[in-house]
């Protein structure tokens, strides 16, 4: 029998009984904490979810298919969570495959599970979701009105957009792992997931109330997070029914009722209100109590199912090949003059690359850490840092060019000439030749949107596959 | 008057999905907490005018719950695009630092 079919006969026909929910790890792939999650298993938790994906590591990961996290910790990982589970015979479930949650990013998690599940020998069925949004599909919602961009700053979705997204990926809720739960499984992989649906999905299926269902959901996603201090370490939430208790692993991480009601503003525009593919969840309502020094008790929040379900789409669209070329300067004539340096470099660069009256194929871009690098101060400092670092980025339509642009900007960055110069040796330090650096292709986000659907269902498709059989 | 950074627990940013940042201020206690919350200082006129944006464009919202006051805004550029310089938004707390409570 599968291991969610044990747990479902478990949970037959008896009341009162307490779930206990394991959050592995909030970021798959990175490490995971070993103590946290060993203790976490000798308290016989009913199954273990495991959150891989996020958007904030930038568009490179979902435009490139590429994963965010190394291959040799994703494979430690995930041999740590697998052997965990299926040596207590329980549900293992993780979203967002390879941080981006796209077929190349699931695949690849896919290929490392079979490879552990061969080197182990374990032999387990495994429920794989795709997340891959249909271009034709995405084209119909649009013409019908039925997409909306998720702020100001990124325009209305167009067909042309839709094309041109090397990867475009939807947000799956709960409904698509319970499918997959559906289909008598012990391991469920998914693409692109709501964080909250990996944890909510065998509750629901137990008949739990849904509104303390998914708030421990969006709590136990993030591991011990929620604590102080905060951390990576794994956390298990005991759901009684109308409220849950949560625990770190890590005896050092206290979860307290302050610790835990800050954690609804992590990462949120909002933060009483949470919308998902399926309803929006409200913890404004949400009451926080210790149970003891390093135990908090939360019950109270509100779920509202949606009138229509709606997916949140994503998608990145390559725009060049980039390079960058890094240098600091320790002059203080040099810094004190950047302002004027930099654009006639820019200047002479471009009259060296191109010929005259061409328009440049490139941009050229440069970054002073030290003076607004990070932000973009509205005045100068008071005082000029005693040395800056420079990195000149360039996007063009090769690596050839971006190279070839880099390599001049280098030059002539070096050697330019400006009144009142003393170093005439060169104006900038290169912390190791070459200081060019091909980093490969450049994305933006071209996609993030809402799109309202009818049926969450044929967006998200589960194969299901024995593996080591 | 106290400058914001002296007055709070934690100031952070960070990314609310790559259109928007939003800003975390935490309080020791109440006091604290209400004191930043009726200033003119933190007012959305003030935020805005440290980030260069106008008041309409910022929105605050107080969480009694975690002593803390959430203040979201959206981003100048997309994260990640050509020219941002804060992928994560983990450091567009700096303008608020100063804040003369």
């Amino acid at each position: 029998m599968s291991a969610i079919g044990k747990l479902l006969d478990q949970f037959k026909g008896v009341s009162k009984q307490a779930l206990r929910a394991m959050g592995g790890s909030g970021q798959l792939g990175y490490g995971v904490p070993a103590d946290a999650f060993a203790e976490g298993l000798r308290r016989k938790p009913h199954y273990i979810g495991c959150d891989m994906g996020s958007i904030d590591p930038g568009p490179a990961y979902l435009g490139s298919g590429e994963l965010a996290t190394a291959a040799e910790t994703t494979k430690r990982d995930l041999k740590r969570v697998l052997l965990g589970a299926r040596g207590a015979d329980i549900p293992l479930l993780i979203g967002s495959a390879g941080c981006a949650g796209a077929s190349q990013h699931l695949n690849a998690t896919l290929a490392l599970v079979r490879e552990i599940a061969k080197e182990e020998g374990l032999r387990f069925r495994l429920a794989s979701i795709r997340a891959d949004m249909p271009r034709d599909f995405v084209k119909k919602q649009r013409a019908a009105g039925k997409i909306t961009p998720l702020g100001g700053i990124i325009g209305e979705l167009t067909d042309e957009e839709i094309d041109a997204s090397s990867n475009l990926v939807g947000q799956m809720g709960t409904e698509a792992f319970v499918r997959a739960l559906e289909k008598d499984v012990d391991v469920v992989i998914a693409g692109r997931a709501c964080d909250t649906a990996i944890f909510a999905a065998i509750p629901s299926m137990l008949g739990f109330p849904l509104g303390p269902v998914m708030h421990m959901s969006k709590i136990i996603e993030c591991a011990s997070i929620c604590c102080v201090p905060g951390g990576r370490d794994a956390i298990i939430a005991e759901l009684e029914g109308a409220s849950f208790v949560l625990e770190s692993m890590n005896p050092q991480r206290r979860a307290t009722p302050m610790s835990v009601a800050a954690h609804s503003l992590y990462e949120q525009s909002d933060p009483v209100r949470v919308a998902e593919p399926e309803g929006v969840l409200f913890v404004d309502s949400a009451d926080y109590q210790a149970v003891d020094d390093r135990r908090c008790r939360v019950s109270g929040a509100r779920w509202e199912n949606a009138r229509k379900p709606s997916v949140k789409i994503e998608g990145a669209r390559r725009v060049g090949e980039r390079a960058i070329m890094v240098c600091g300067s320790a002059d203080p004539r040099f810094i004190a003059n950047l302002d004027s340096i930099l654009p006639q470099v820019q200047e002479v660069v471009r009259g060296l690359v191109c010929e005259p009256g061409e328009v440049p194929d490139y941009s050229l871009l440069f970054r002073r850490y030290g003076l607004d690098g990070v932000y973009p101060w509205p005045t100068p400092p008071a005082v000029n840092p005693r040395e800056v670092f420079i990195m000149a980025e360039i996007i063009a339509p090769t690596e050839g060019r971006a190279m070839a642009v880099a390599k001049t900007t280098k030059q002539f960055l070096l050697h330019h000439g400006f009144p009142g110069r003393l170093s005439t040796g060169g104006n900038i330090a290169f912390p190791f030749t070459p200081p060019e650096i091909s980093c490969g292709s450049a994305y933006r986000f071209n996609a993030y949107h809402v799109m309202e659907v009818d049926d969450l269902a044929p967006l998200f498709p589960i194969e299901v596959e024995e593996v080591g059989s | 008057m106290t400058r914001l950074d002296s007055l709070a627990r934690v100031v952070r940013s960070k990314n609310a999905g790559p259109l928007t940042i939003t800003l975390d201020v935490m309080f020791e206690d109440r006091a604290d907490y209400d004191r930043a919350l009726q200033s003119p200082g933190f007012s959305t006129e003030a935020i805005g005018k440290a980030y260069g944006i106008p008041a309409s464009g910022v929105e605050i919202m107080p969480y009694p719950k975690a002593l803390a006051i959430k203040v979201s805004m959206d981003r100048k550029i997309v994260a990640g695009d050509p020219g941002d310089r804060d992928v994560y938004g983990a450091q567009q707390h700096a303008p608020i630092l100063a804040l003369e409570i």
